[in-house]
């Protein structure tokens, strides 16, 4: 081999060197990355599993602290009115607020009462406006009738009184010739 | 054959022509202006109870029949006394004058005494829910009338002496009157006399009820003198039909 060769043997050992390590790398990579979704699936599935439980074990937890204190005995139930007066005399400004509100609500209901007689009496209007129209008929057709029967009476009277009188003219008139 | 008596003048004193339109005039006026504050110038009638509830005995609006039915029945009543007394006038003087004023009021206390019937009837089913209750004074009232329809028929159909005859029965008719009004045990129909309807009436309504009384009156007395003139007409045409068989111009 010649001197002029051994450099360029140098070289290609270096460079395959090189290719080795760049190889070595990324079948490193590639295997990582392979490696990385089995890694990533498992790892969601057993933090998963893991919150899953832990959550559960969280509402049995919450379950646990919402549960109502426990009820006093029967025996042991207060008239709710008593109660209430006993706290407004214990309480000034209990009192207060709570007689607000009663008087508000039954202002409330006054105001309801009161539309209510006024639609009762509307209604009580409309019933009754039939009646007070047949009344009115009544009486305005009793009279035009009692009048057209005068009319008519007094019409039919004097045409007769007026024809007798004529026929009874000419008899007078008719009477002397005859005697004579 | 007597006197032409003119059929214009009913009354036969000076100036009684004038009577019928003028009293027409006043009642067309006083009628239309009753008419007017009935529905304009008065209130409804109810009222409340201790409950604060409204009277089931309230009328409201049908209180409006009020005004008309009861001044009919004070004329209806006034026609039934001037009927028996000028009954009572003719009865004892026999002049036909009183006769003719008899009949007269008699045929217009019948269309007064209807009046009062139907519209006290549509009233009592407003009121009461029925269209007529058989209590005392409405019953009176029912018989005054039908003893007025008598009358009427009487005097249509019963021939020679029927004045008479009918005459009795007005005096009948208005000595009936005082216990219709004063009739005792009535339960349903409103009060007369000093505690009645009338007197207690609210101010905003005595007004106009007292002008439709009066309007009425007017209203009363066109047609008693209007029916008195017919009246003299028939009496007249009689009076020629027997001066005419005298003549033997009839047969």
């Amino acid at each position: 081999m010649t001197a002029a060769t051994k450099p360029a043997m140098t070289f290609a050992k270096s460079a395959m060197a090189k290719l080795i390590a760049l190889g070595v790398v990324l079948v490193a990579f590639a295997g990582a990355a392979v490696a990385q979704p089995a890694a990533g699936s498992a790892g969601s599935a057993g933090s998963g599993a893991s919150a899953g439980s832990a959550g559960s074990g969280a509402s049995v937890a919450g379950a646990a602290e919402a549960q109502p204190p426990v009820s006093p005995p029967a025996s042991a139930a207060i008239d709710p009115r008593r109660a209430c007066t006993e706290a407004m005399n214990a309480d000034p400004k209990f009192a207060a607020a709570i007689t607000k509100v009663a008087d508000e609500q039954a202002a409330v209901q006054r105001d309801k009462d009161t539309l209510d007689a006024h639609q009762s009496a509307y209604a009580h209007v409309q019933k009754n406006e039939k009646h007070v129209i047949y009344s009115y008929a009544a009486m305005w057709i009793v009279a035009a009738l009692f009048v057209l029967f005068l009319w008519r009476r007094q019409q039919a009277l004097n045409a007769e009184i007026a024809s007798l009188r004529r026929d009874l003219a000419a008899a007078a008139d008719d009477a002397p010739k005859g005697r004579a | 054959m007597t006197d032409q008596p003119d059929l214009n003048d009913p009354i036969g004193a000076p100036g009684a022509k004038l009577a019928i339109p003028v009293l027409a005039l006043l009642s067309a006026l006083g009628i239309a202006y009753s008419v007017y504050l009935v529905f304009y110038g008065t209130p409804l009638e109810f009222g409340y109870n201790e409950a604060g509830k409204l009277n089931g005995s309230s009328l409201f609006f049908n209180q409006k029949i009020f005004y008309f039915h009861v001044a009919h029945a004070f004329w209806l009543f006034g026609a039934v006394f001037v009927s028996g007394a000028s009954s009572i006038a003719y009865l004892v003087t026999r002049k036909a004058k009183w006769d003719d004023l008899a009949s007269a009021a008699t045929d217009v206390s019948v269309a007064f005494g209807a009046v009062v019937l139907i519209t006290g009837s549509v009233w009592a089913k407003a009121a009461w829910d029925v269209w007529w209750h058989w209590e005392p004074r409405l019953t009176m009232s029912l018989l005054l009338w039908l003893v007025l329809v008598g009358y009427v028929l009487v005097r249509r159909f019963a021939g020679a002496g029927a004045e008479r005859i009918a005459a009795g029965m007005a005096i009948f008719g208005m000595v009936g009157v005082p216990f219709i009004y004063k009739m005792v045990g009535s339960d349903s129909h409103p009060a007369a006399g000093g505690n009645g309807v009338v007197l207690t009436l609210a101010p905003e309504m005595k007004g106009p009820f007292w002008i439709c009384v009066v309007s009425f009156l007017c209203w009363f007395l066109v047609l008693v003198l209007s029916r008195v003139a017919s009246t003299r007409a028939e009496r007249e045409l009689r009076e020629l039909r027997e001066h005419g068989l005298d003549l033997g111009v009839l047969q």
